[in-house]
This record gives structure tokens, sequence and C-alpha cells, in this order.
């Protein structure tokens, strides 16, 4: 079991390096949309490779939920940066996720948290004001020292509770996820819905993925009229096979005695004590941190 | 003889655009038999299994499962006893991980849960799939995906199992490895119920072969017979097995003697030719 846990790692680390390759592929080419592994199947990919996966998925999620509200409540510039460097020895060096794909998977947010926090830090007017300010022709393009370090604080903050989720996502696969909202009496509609989502977006790529393919080698998208149309073929009978599909899952379900019920099997993975410890230490020396930093 | 295990008797079916998929259709299945179900494509061979696993339900007819007749109530029983190892792998994978996929039949038969997870331990290993254990089904191969389907029937414990051309889209490796698991099931005396257009497979794994035209059955017996009947063969558009070629143009070639020992593999052509040479 131990090898083939390693043997499967091993793949999985293989695995990873086309898969950026490709994406730095898609970004020199534009044209080039939707592939196999977008952003987002990457992030499943790499949940399954984390080595800190085997840890109990309900700590993982009460921990990275807490660390998220402690870093917002404590508001603190010591606490974030606290944060931030623990969820990245988590990540990284705890559960073996290259430091370059956790940092491509971080750029995401980093974008929007940029964009959203330059607003806060930098004002405009039309008169001279504030401690520095840059003329544009047509109004000032002002701010303060106490602003920037409002900013600055503001991005730490965000940046750690972000990372406490990134964490969490890193190192839990969905259907893990899934499972603790269930535990947490999240309405069973929900439930399975995710669960049903899931694992159809990758049935629905794959689908995709075919589709395309199939209209590409037949010069599908030879010009921007024809892309446009095929594009909506592709849809419209996206839709159809969707259908079907649903057909023939409700049949399969039927067949092994489905009632109306949709209830898998999860496994238990021990709660380890020395893991709580750690945790609920944590926690502590976040909130001291935050009080004595005050 | 003793009393067939599922019996199916005068069942009509037909979808909603009217043309009757099931026109007819009586047969006795008894236990442990090796079965192929032959037939064109549309021949009404999944609607039969369909109808045997009670997902759908006949227009007329009635079946009876070890001599209880299948009515709404008991409809489960037969589910439970009846499994269905679908085409595509990927229209029966249902659930996100590998270990909940192979225990969603035992969850919906409500076992405890130790029983579920002793069984789908069981269901694993006996296809060899244990590793797998909690991999998504996204992340597997055609072939990993297949063995999944065939160990969510095992865990289920059914005693027949039927394969929808289970042979489809696999490569010579997996089918080799899906035969192999055919031969234990069994010496284990399950009935097994496959449908497939592969004759020679068709030849030499059944003991009874069910030929499909057309919402009918139109030949039931031994593979020998059935692909020794030109007119059958004609019928529902089917090749005759090579195996059955080779010998019968070895026999009229006087190259072996004719002792109605058909040889169904090369292995066993080959022993009957070393037999006859020597």
């Amino acid at each position: 079991m131990e090898k083939s846990l390693d043997k499967w790692i091993s793949v999985v680390k293989t695995g990873e390096k086309p898969e950026h390759e490709t994406m730095h592929h898609q970004k020199r080419h534009h044209h080039q949309i939707g592939h196999k592994h977008g952003e987002g199947s990457a992030i499943d990919f790499y949940a399954y490779a984390s080595k800190i996966r085997q840890w109990n998925p309900t700590f993982k999620v009460v921990f990275s939920f807490t660390t998220l509200l402690l870093c917002i409540g404590l508001n603190n510039p010591f606490v974030s940066l606290a944060v931030i460097a623990s969820m990245a020895y988590l990540t990284v060096l705890k559960g073996g996720l290259p430091l370059g794909a956790y940092i491509s998977v971080l750029m995401i947010p980093i974008t929007f948290i940029l964009l959203g926090t330059i607003a806060i830090g930098v004002d405009f007017s039309s008169q001279p004001i504030g401690q520095f300010n840059l003329f544009l022709g047509f109004g000032y393009l002002f701010t303060s020292v106490a602003k920037l370090q409002e900013m600055a604080f503001l991005m730490l903050k965000v940046f750690g509770a972000i990372s406490a989720m990134i964490m969490m996502t890193l190192s839990t696969p969905s259907s893990e996820i899934i499972g603790v909202l269930r535990k947490a009496h999240v309405p069973k509609l929900i439930i399975e819905l995710m669960n049903l989502i899931y694992r159809y977006i990758f049935i629905l790529l794959d689908v995709f993925n075919n589709m395309r393919n199939s209209a590409d080698s037949r010069q599908g998208y030879s010009d921007f009229k024809t892309a446009c149309y095929t594009f909506g073929s592709v849809a419209s009978n996206m839709l159809v096979v969707s259908l079907k599909k649903a057909n023939a899952y409700y049949t399969a379900m039927e067949a092994r005695g489905y009632d109306g019920d949709l209830v898998f099997l999860e496994e238990e993975k021990k709660l380890q004590v020395s893991h709580l410890i750690i945790g609920a230490a944590f926690m502590i020396f976040l909130i001291l941190l935050g009080i004595f930093t005050h | 003889m003793s009393e067939p295990i599922l019996k199916v008797s005068e069942l009509y079916y037909s979808y909603g655009n009217g043309n009757p998929a099931l026109d007819g259709v009586s047969v006795n299945i008894f236990k442990g038999e090796k079965i192929a179900v032959i037939g064109s494509n549309g021949s009404g061979k999944s609607t039969f299994f369909l109808n045997a696993n009670g997902v759908l339900k006949a227009d007329h007819g009635e079946i009876s499962y070890q001599g209880t007749i299948i009515n709404k109530k008991n409809i489960n029983d037969l589910r439970k006893n009846i499994g269905i190892v679908f085409q595509d792998a990927d229209n029966q994978i249902i659930a996100s991980t590998v270990m909940a996929e192979v225990g969603f039949g035992p969850m919906n038969l409500k076992l405890p849960r130790e029983e579920v997870i002793s069984r789908v331990d069981e269901a694993l290993t006996y296809m060899n799939i244990l590793d797998f254990k909690d991999r998504p089904p996204h992340y597997l191969s055609g072939g990993e995906k297949k063995r999944v389907t065939i160990a969510d029937i095992i865990a289920m414990k059914s005693e027949v199992i039927i394969f929808d051309e289970p042979t489809a889209a696999l490569d010579p490796l997996n089918a080799q490895m899906l035969e192999e698991v055919l031969l234990k099931l069994g010496e284990e005396g399950k009935t097994m119920l496959i449908s497939t257009h592969d004759v020679d497979f068709a030849y030499r794994w059944a003991e009874r072969a069910i030929v499909f035209d057309r919402g009918r059955i139109i030949a039931d017996g031994t593979p020998l017979e059935i692909f020794k009947n030109a007119r059958i063969l004609e019928q529902a558009n089917l090749k005759r097995p090579a195996m059955l070629d080779v010998y019968e143009m070895l026999v009229e070639n006087k190259m072996i003697k004719d002792e109605s020992n058909y040889p169904t593999t090369p292995q066993a052509l080959k022993v009957l030719l070393q037999k006859n040479i020597r």
C-alpha cells in the first residue's frame, strides 16, 4: 500500500511538469482555450497528491476555517504574516506541493487582491491634497503613508485568509470536504447536488473536449464566424448529450438499487491527538500574538 | 431439470416511439449457466437486460426470480440479485472515489457500515484494484474503470451478473484480464449473461447462446449448434467463429479425423493436430 502510494505520488509529480508547460503554452497562445487540465482540475489533482491528505478532513476544514476567522477577526499584520507563513509551510513542506505550483495557484487571488486594495490605498481628487499626489492632467491621484500602510495590512489580512482556505483545498479532495459539510448538517439536497456536480464536471469537460476536437479536425474553428457557429452547435449538442447521459446514469443507479437517497461510503480518517494539540496551540499562539502586538 | 433461477415469460416492451423493442421474449435461465447473448445492434439485448434487472417495466409478461413472481413490492430483490455491468463505464460510475463507487450498491442494500467496508475491500481485492481505493474515477484509465464497474457488482454479491458488451472499448490486455475474471466468476458458480458481438469469444466462453433478432429470441442452444446453423447466422447477421471454420476446413481436407470434438481455442486445436499427425 505504502509503495503504491509512493508510486501514485511520483506519477503525480511527473504528471505536473507537462501540465505546467501546457499552462504556459496556453498563455502564449491565447486562441487555444479550454485545455484539458485547466487551473480548476489542477487544484483537484494537487489535493489528491498531497501528503497531508491522510489527515482527518474535519480537522483540516475546522482548522483552516478557524485560522481564517482569527486572521480576519484579530486584524493584526503580525497575525496575518504568521498565518501566511504557516499555511505555506503546511502546504509546501508538509503537503509536498512544489513551491512553483503553490505560487501559481496563489497568483489568481493575488491579482484580485492587488486590484481591490489599490482602490483603497490610492484616491482621486481634483485638488492637490494628501501626503503624496500625482498630477494626471485632469486631476490628482493622492495617498498618504497611513493609507498605504492600511492598504498593505489589508492585503496581508486578505492574503492570510485566502492562504488558509487554499491550504484546505490543496490538501482535501472535494469529496471529503463534501463529507465534512454533510456532518455539519448541510441540507441533504445540497450535499447530493455537490457530489453529482463534482463528478459530472469531469465528464462534461471530457465530452466537451471530444466534441471540440472533432469539430476542430473538420476546420470548425477556421475563422471567427465559423468558430462562433461551431461553439453554438457544440453547446446545444452538449445539452442533448447531457440529457441522454442523465437518463443513462439514472438507469445505472436504479440497477444498483438506488431508491431516492444518495448515500456514499466515506472513509473514516482517524483524528490524531497530536494534530489537535498542535492545532489548538497554533490558535492560542495567534490570539496571544494578536493581543501582544496590538 | 431443477427450478430456473430466472424465468422470463412472454415479455413485451416498447419505448415511447411505439416500435416493440421486446416482442414476446421467453427464456429460462438456470443457476451457474454461462450464456452469450448475441444479435445485431438494436435487436433488444440491452432492453432485455434492463427488464431482467427490473429497471424497465415490461408492458406485458412476467419475470420470476427463484420461483417468486416479481411485482412492485419485491423488485428490490431482483435488483439486488441481478447485477448489470454497463457497456460504458463512465455511464455507471457515479461516486467521486473508487471506494464510494463500489460501496454505492451495498449502501443502497442498507447494509451495516462494517459489512459495506468489508465487501468493498473484498471486491477491490478480487478485481486487483485495492490500490485505487481513494482515487477519483476521472484519473483512471478505461481498463481500470471497467474493473471498478465489475467490482461494483461483485460487492453487491449478485447471483446473476449481466455484462453488456464488456469487451467493447477494451484493449487486448484488458480484454484478456476480463476473460480471466469471467472464468474465475464462473468457477464460483455465478450465473452470467454476456452480450457480445465477438463471436469468437462467445464460441469459446459460453455454454449456451441466445440469439436476438428484432426483439425476439430466434435461437437458443449451445454455441456450436447455433454457429453451425447457416439460416440463423444469416437472419441475425452473424459471422462464424474462425476456429469453427478452421476445424471444418481441416476435416474437409482430411487433415484431421472428424470426431465432433470441436476446438474453441488455438491451444485446443494444437493438441488436436498433434494427436492426428502422430
